[in-house]
């Protein structure tokens, strides 16, 4: 299947979400060759399913007058249960107006407030209005912004260009090698550095809110690398998934003032959180939905109302369009007419590649950014309308650093590798046996069982001995199919050996934190312990491939770490 | 259920005896085939909630969006309004016939080449171009002139429209509705000088002239959006614009 091109570029970037783009635009801007490969075309990422908003204290709200950037880090850094790194938080809530208006400058379509500025909307764990938003397609508006102003800088895309492999010679990234879906060929890319924004790994569960596309690929691409991982065991579990098929149904929606009812028509959420109700952080609110159904107060099919119903037709029709179009599409419901069915999901990774706010791996030449990194902003859970800004504003960092620490090219190393990339994909084509599907619903089903919403000691252990079970199974896993002209099921192959990889990382890190933290929550180990656990989990490979777990020490010094309560 | 599936470049089709289960969508199906059935299956797919834009393709005749289309109402008497396009195939009776969405080159099964779709979307300069000095915060803009550009922003580039188009078919050169609406976008925006030379790039027989409104744009749009209407308002501004009014 070789093809012997070798492409060279200054940067080039992994993914064309919002993350990457932002990077791209940055390294461009000062004067790179910039490249974005990316394994869609980039308007397809999954930055577009984005709803909810971007927060930026910009105090336009009348309840919001006061607001500034250390009230937006405090709840970033309350919400994260203390886990994030507060420098980096800083520099996120700081420069988020900055991001959010050279967005708009650059054209993004926001909703309005009544003076004709950006409106802004109350989201989980925000103690003022703080979200600003595009009605509910706030990353739809977003992406397609960066990619308009993408496209119009000469930054050369090759869409649906699957990456395979890193090639890192001397502790130092050269580059990647990568198949062109298209025409099946595989083709070495040579790079000053390389921009990691791949985005999460949504995939390994049954039950995501995530694009099919969310497939660990960055992470395991670093992760074999020979880079930390950090925090994965973070996963956070959306309340508000459209009950069977997990669609998101937006935090706008109890930011607008949706409520949460169980089957005897109680709003619950005052028993769990008495301030904030259902706009506690989600990690809070995701906890009390599933115990409402384990205590039998839930509804056929194991979930809750999401009740629209008092905010009126037209406010539902102004703010929440895309959402009502999603209840009536795949639910074939008004939610002006009736409750919406939800039940929590996964939604989003708070772990992902170790980086310093500047994105570095601690591989020369290798950057990370967006949901595939963990800086780390969000710690044990992400706030609602902080993941946008995360992009937005460690993009444009981490494309400035790309371009500011590249390094020599060596053509010859990625010549080499691809030779090797080659041979290796040619015997998945040749060999005979068990293909992804099997493989990849039993991994999820273990995911989602054993390393869900709640957690324990056995419960992981044994999900832990399936998916060393299914490492070895896929060890035999085949193509099966001759065509090699867009073919998925070479690509769906390799994404289930990312995906492998990286649930692996996660149980395992899952496995060491005897505490309950955040989204991270152990029925045996139900209490916070700072004393033991205030500190990031890092996962790496260590030179026998078999993973080792260390730790490292959280970055504390604006706010006093405090206990929880909502 | 027979579930008959162009294959290839062109022309041969390969049929499959599903049971389909309740509520699958033609997404669904798919995944179904090639993850039980066929693995060389290829089609196109990301978000699965009808925001990305990947997974149009032809069902029985009707341009769809793969992910929000259950079988169902494949299957069911056809709706008023709905657009119907020629198909190559027999629709197998009570069963479900798939294609590549039309107009664009074949890749392969139900794999269209995008291209010629986005180079036309390019060509009209898809990028604000701001008039003026740069706000230290953001531009003032009104919830109307807001609302009404997001009639088009709303689009998300899933081609349907284009596939749809008797224009497109027949004219060369023509950009396709979602390329049109688009352009008119940024006519709209107030952060632009407002001047009507941002129409311009399009004021030609294989441009805005050359719609004839079938309106199965805006029949076809999944996001609702109304290439027609952007048309037809962008050609009664370069008239009046001659007439000097």
């Amino acid at each position: 299947m070789g093809n012997k091109d070798l492409y060279r570029h200054d940067v080039i970037v992994v993914g064309g979400g919002l993350a990457g783009l932002r990077a791209a635009v940055e390294a461009c801007d000062r004067g790179a060759d910039t490249a974005v490969l990316s394994k869609v075309y980039p308007l397809r990422s999954h930055s577009v399913a984005a709803q909810g908003g971007i927060n930026a204290a910009l105090g336009n709200s009348p309840a919001a007058k006061d607001d500034n950037w250390e009230k937006h880090a405090f709840d970033t850094i309350k919400g994260s249960v203390y886990l994030a790194d507060q420098d980096a938080v800083e520099i996120l809530c700081r420069e988020a107006p900055g991001a959010v208006f050279e967005l708009e400058h650059w054209g993004t379509v926001f909703s309005r407030d009544d003076h004709g500025r950006l409106a802004q909307r109350p989201f989980g764990g925000a103690d003022v209005p703080r979200t600003c938003y595009a009605a509910d397609r706030t990353g739809h508006n977003l992406l397609n912004t960066l990619f308009e102003q993408a496209a119009s800088r000469g930054i050369r895309f090759y869409n649906e260009f699957f990456v395979t492999s890193l090639v890192v010679d001397e502790e130092t990234c050269r580059g990647c090698i990568a198949l062109d879906i298209l025409s099946g060929n595989l083709h070495g890319f040579s790079s000053k550095s390389l921009v990691l924004a791949t985005g999460g790994y949504g995939m390994i569960y049954d039950h995501s809110t995530n694009s099919l596309i969310n497939t660990a690929d960055g992470m395991a691409l670093a992760y074999s690398a020979g880079a930390k991982l950090k925090d994965m065991e973070f996963v956070q579990f959306h309340p508000t998934t459209l009950s069977g098929s997990n669609i998101l149904i937006s935090e706008g929606a109890r930011g607008e003032g949706a409520y949460l009812v169980n089957s005897e028509g109680d709003r619950f959420m005052a028993k769990y959180a008495p301030q904030a109700e259902e706009l506690a952080p989600r990690d809070i609110v995701a906890r009390s939905i599933m115990k409402e159904i384990q205590a039998g107060l839930g509804f056929d099919g194991g979930c809750v109302h999401l009740d629209l119903r008092h905010l009126g037709a037209e406010k539902i029709r102004e703010r929440l369009p895309g959402i009502r179009q999603i209840a009536m599409d795949f639910a074939d419901l008004d939610p002006v007419e009736q409750p919406i069915p939800v039940q929590p999901g996964q939604h989003y990774s708070m772990g992902g590649i170790d980086v310093s706010p500047d994105g570095e791996t601690g591989i020369r030449g290798l950057f990370a950014v967006g949901e595939c990194a963990c800086i780390s902003v969000h710690g044990a859970n992400r706030l609602g309308g902080n993941s946008l800004l995360d992009t937005l504003v460690f993009g444009r960092r981490v494309g400035d650093k790309a371009f500011n620490e590249s390094h020599d090219e060596a053509a010859p190393v990625v010549e080499a590798a691809l030779n090797r990339e080659i041979k290796r994909l040619d015997e998945l084509f040749s060999s005979r046996g068990e293909s992804f599907a099997s493989l990849m619903r039993e991994m999820k089903k273990t995911m989602f069982e054993s390393f869900g919403i709640f957690r324990d000691e056995n419960n992981m252990q044994e999900g832990l001995g399936s998916l060393n079970e299914l490492g070895k199974k896929f060890e035999g896993a085949a193509v099966n199919s001759a065509r090699k002209i867009f073919c998925q099921s070479l690509v769906r192959t390799l994404e289930l050996g990312f995906m492998l990889d990286i649930a692996g990382a996660v149980a395992l890190s899952a496995l060491w934190r005897k505490e309950s933290r955040g989204s991270h929550y152990r029925t045996d180990w139900p209490d916070r312990d700072d004393d033991r656990y205030l500190k990031h989990t890092l996962i790496s490979k260590t030179d026998g491939q078999k993973p080792a777990i260390e730790y490292s020490p959280v970055k504390l010094g604006l706010f006093p770490v405090k206990e929880d309560g909502y | 259920m027979i579930i008959r599936i162009h294959r290839g470049k062109g022309g041969k089709y390969d049929d499959f005896d599903i049971e389909a289960a309740e509520g699958m969508t033609v997404l669904d199906l798919l995944f179904y085939i090639q993850e039980n059935v066929d693995p060389s299956l290829a089609f196109r797919y990301s978000c699965r909630g009808a925001a990305c834009g990947s997974c149009a393709v032809l069902a029985n005749g009707l341009p769809v969006l793969a992910c929000k289309t259950p079988l169902s109402k494949l299957t069911k008497p056809a709706e008023n309004g709905q657009v119907f396009l020629p198909v190559s195939a027999e629709i197998p009776g009570g069963g479900i016939l798939l294609e590549p969405a039309p107009y664009l080159p074949v890749i392969r099964d139900l794999v269209v080449d995008w291209e010629p779709f986005f180079e036309k979307y390019r060509k009209l300069e898809p990028v604000l171009k701001a008039g003026g000095e740069t706000p230290e915060k953001e531009y003032i803009v009104g919830h109307d002139e807001s609302r009404e550009m997001e009639k088009y922003t709303n689009c998300i580039l899933c081609a349907l429209c284009w596939s749809a188009c008797p224009i497109v078919a027949g004219v060369e050169g023509y950009p396709g509705p979602a390329a049109l609406a688009k352009l008119f976008r940024f006519y709209l925006d107030p952060r632009e000088s407002g001047d009507i030379d941002r129409l311009s790039i399009a004021d030609n027989e294989s441009g805005w002239w050359a719609c004839d409104f079938y309106t199965n744009c805006k029949k076809v749009c999944p996001k609702g959006v109304p290439p027609n209407v952007a048309i037809g308002r962008a050609r009664k501004l370069l008239k009046d614009k001659e007439e000097g009014k």
